[in-house]
Formats: C-alpha cells, sequence, structure tokens
C-alpha cells in the first residue's frame, strides 16, 4: 500500500469518526475525561480578570502555513476562547511567537475576541509580540519570558512548538511565581513542560482543547474521532509485529 | 452584519478550495497537473512567509517608535531596538553594495555583527539551561514520590552517569544506550503518532470549512 493510499483512508476514517461523533453528540451528551490542564486554565482566566493581571499566551515557532499550521490554528481558537472571558478585564493577554507569519493571525484572534464581547477599546494591537529568532529560539524565550515577568502576567500558557527553550519559560515561571501550563508538538520540548509545569498537555491533548471549552458538537466529535484513531494505529502496530514474528 | 458574512463565505470557500487542491496534489504524482498546482500553491507561501517578514518588521518598528515617542516604561530598550534595527539594515545595505575593501573585502560583516552577538548571546542561554533541568528534576522529585516521577528522575540519572567516560560503568552506559534505543524512542513516536491523529482530525475540520479561525 502506498504513502497516498494510506494517507486517504486514514482521512477517510479521521472523517466518518468525527462525522458520527457529531451524529452521537446531538443525540445525547458525551462526558469527556477530565484534562487538569485545561481546568486550571480556565480557573487562571477567570483569577487574572479578577486580579486585574494579565495572562502570557506563547504560540513558540508554530504558523501558519508551515508544518505547524493546525498547532498554530489550534493554539489561536484555545487562545480566543480564552481571550472571550479576558476580554472584559481592560488589560488585554500578551501573545507572543517567533514566526512573522503568526503575527496576523495572532492579532486576528485578539481582535475578535475584543469585538465578541464588544469591548474594542480595549484592544491593543501590539499585545501580540513577535520576537525574530535566530538559528535557535533560545533569545526569543529569554526575551517573551522577561517580558512576562514585565507585565507581572498572572500565568504562562506554552501553547504550540517548543524545544529546549522551553525550560526559560519555565525557570522564569518559578521565579516570578507564576503558573505555567505547557504543551509542545516536539519531544523534547514535550519532556521540558512535564519536570517544570505546573500542568503539562501531552502531545495530542492540545488538539482537543477547543472541545473542553465551550466545544461545539463536531470539536467533541473530533475527539471521538482521535480515540477511534487511537485505536486503530494501535490495532495496525499490533497486527504488524504479529506478522513479523 | 451581511458584510461580515459575505467575508466568511470567501474566507470558507478558499480555505477549502486551497486546502482541497493542495491536499490532491501532494499525494498525486510528481509532475501531474494536481501536484504542479499544489506546488504552486507551497511557493506562494514562501512569498506570503517574505511579505510578512517585512509586516513583522515594520510592526516591531511602529510599535517600539510609538513607545520611544510617548516615553512610556522601558522606552530606552525601545531607542536601542530602534538604533540597532537602523544599524543592521544600513550594514545589509553596504554588503550589497560590495563597499568594503582591505581585509573586510568580500565579507558579509552584517551578518558577522549578527552572529557575533546572537550566537554568544545563544550559547549563555543553552548553558544556563541545563541547571535550569537539574533544578527542575529536583523539584519534580520534591513534590511528591509518585511512580512516574521517580521513573523519571531514576532515567535521568542513569542517563547522566552512562555518559561518565570511566572504565567502571561500562555497564551504565549499556544501560542509557538502551534506554534511549527502545522506551525513549518508543515514547517519542508515541508522542509524535499523537501529534500526527490530532493534526488529522483538526485538518479534517478545516477542510469541511468548520474552523473558525480565520472568520468573524
Amino acid at each position: 500500500m502506498s504513502n497516498s493510499e494510506l494517507t486517504w483512508i486514514l482521512l477517510a476514517i479521521a472523517s466518518a469518526a468525527s462525522l458520527t461523533g457529531l451524529l452521537i453528540v446531538r443525540r445525547r451528551t458525551l462526558a469527556l475525561r477530565p484534562i487538569p490542564a485545561y481546568v486550571v486554565l480556565q480557573e487562571s482566566a477567570a483569577d487574572a480578570v479578577e486580579s486585574d493581571n494579565q495572562i502570557h499566551f506563547s504560540m513558540g515557532s508554530v504558523a501558519p502555513g508551515q508544518a505547524s499550521t493546525i498547532s498554530a490554528l489550534t493554539a489561536a481558537e484555545i487562545i480566543y476562547r480564552l481571550g472571550e472571558r479576558l476580554a472584559i478585564s481592560p488589560r488585554p493577554p500578551l501573545i507572543t511567537f517567533s514566526d512573522p507569519l503568526t503575527l496576523p493571525l495572532a492579532q486576528d484572534t485578539l481582535r475578535r475576541a475584543y469585538e465578541f464581547r464588544q469591548k474594542m477599546q480595549y484592544y491593543r494591537s501590539s499585545a501580540a509580540a513577535w520576537y525574530p529568532q535566530g538559528p535557535r529560539a533560545l533569545a526569543y524565550a529569554a526575551g517573551a519570558a522577561s517580558l512576562s515577568a514585565d507585565v507581572d502576567a498572572h500565568s504562562n500558557v506554552l501553547l504550540g512548538r517548543f524545544g529546549i527553550e522551553l525550560a526559560l519559560f519555565g525557570e522564569s515561571s518559578l521565579r516570578h511565581e507564576q503558573v505555567l501550563i505547557a504543551h509542545s508538538d516536539l519531544p523534547e520540548g514535550q519532556a521540558i513542560a512535564y519536570v517544570q509545569a505546573d500542568q503539562v498537555l501531552l502531545g495530542e491533548e492540545l488538539y482537543v482543547g477547543p472541545a473542553y471549552m465551550k466545544g461545539r458538537p463536531l470539536e467533541i466529535g473530533g475527539v471521538l474521532a482521535q480515540d477511534v484513531l487511537r485505536w486503530a494505529v494501535i490495532l495496525g502496530i499490533l497486527i504488524a509485529a504479529l506478522q513479523a514474528l | 452584519m451581511r458584510h461580515h458574512r459575505l467575508l466568511d463565505f470567501l474566507a470558507t470557500f478558499t480555505v477549502i478550495s486551497v486546502g482541497l487542491v493542495t491536499l490532491i496534489g501532494l499525494l498525486s504524482e510528481r509532475g501531474s497537473a494536481p501536484a504542479s498546482i499544489a506546488d504552486f500553491m507551497v511557493q506562494l507561501v514562501t512569498v506570503i512567509a517574505a511579505v510578512a517578514v517585512l509586516i513583522g518588521i515594520l510592526n516591531l518598528i511602529s510599535v517600539h517608535l510609538g513607545r520611544f515617542v510617548r516615553a512610556e516604561h522601558g522606552w530606552p530598550y525601545s531607542l536601542v531596538v530602534l538604533v540597532v534595527a537602523v544599524a543592521v539594515i544600513a550594514l545589509r545595505i553596504l554588503d550589497r553594495a560590495d563597499i568594503w575593501s582591505g581585509e573586510l573585502e568580500g565579507e558579509q560583516v552584517s551578518l558577522r555583527v549578527f552572529e557575533a552577538v546572537q550566537v554568544s548571546l545563544e550559547s549563555a542561554l543553552a548553558a544556563i539551561i541545563l541547571f535550569s533541568l537539574v533544578y527542575a528534576a529536583y523539584r519534580l522529585l520534591r513534590h511528591g514520590a509518585t511512580v512516574w516521577n521517580v521513573l523519571f528522575g531514576t532515567a535521568a540519572v542513569i542517563v547522566l552517569l552512562g555518559w561518565i567516560p570511566l572504565e567502571n560503568l561500562d555497564v551504565l552506559g549499556d544501560v542509557r544506550d538502551w534506554l534511549v534505543r527502545v522506551p525513549v524512542s518508543a515514547g517519542t513516536r508515541g508522542i509524535l503518532i499523537g501529534v500526527g491523529l490530532g493534526t488529522v482530525t483538526v485538518g479534517i475540520r478545516v477542510l469541511i470549512g468548520q474552523d473558525r479561525s480565520y472568520r468573524s
């Protein structure tokens, strides 16, 4: 079986599972398994509004149009859902990233959230800050963590693509007593997030985020699709292993 | 409202059509018409990326210029950013004009200046990371000795000890190699497969126009 045939099959299974999930969700309420990071994330947003503090979101090096497009869109959607809640405060959340392609996405995400709340007077396009990165992202991480500390952010929420530079965010969060919620779609960033973060989102947990925050039926159906695909992959691996014996 | 709906429709239509055409093209044979169209789309992204860099720089300069003019908190840093940005742009123009002579003839001075600052800075930060991670591992174990924390700590200690080049510690080196080759590799693949599956399910939502990140 060629790679393209395999991809079509995977897409067909994912589409069928998503639509089946959508139909199930429309008929009955699905109980999603709890992910502590999303509980803390929503609590942090509420705390930030009550204490008149900002939340710092960092998207790392994800960017629309690159291999990380889907991670960028999902991170933006999660920021939007939280941004809707934060928009009642005059202090807009801070969004940092290292790819210039993410600048319009981040600014538009914030703008939509403030427009939804009809609080455009609080919206600042400069709340989305681009930190150009060099050969590695360490300078970006140091700069963004420092900015987060300067504005006395309540928490640092890292959603997207981070390597070892995630350790600098962790160090700064610890030093300034900020809550750190972290995810990375790179294994090295994920490992550091596990060690340093107060709450960590593992691998595919980022992509179900919208479903956990006022999720629409199709998003909750997507969680079901992800589970179906996971079991399909597990079965595939087991069958391949048995055949190899 | 009607204006927004029209824009939303156009955005959704563009995303669905471009997404499907690119997907079909990327999964078609090289040289075929759909593959050529997909290649063109991917090239368009490169052009857009270049424009985005320009927009990013203009945004950066306007933000810092604003901070400097309004004398906001931290304005001296904004001034440094502006001066350095102008200096690097000027150096780049001089590089392109190839005006350097003597020892600097044929050199890319802007690149050398950039590397001298950036590489030194990032090397220093990389050195700090080691201490951050060791302290983080210590904090992790202090939070409570769960099975996973102990497993993580033990594996980290074995891997670190395994790097010590002592004859008597050959066994630890073998254990380290096994750890990296088998459980670490399996875990890494598990995470990457999970990310891939998540990407596919969200990708389906984007392809059928149900993603809202580009709509009002």
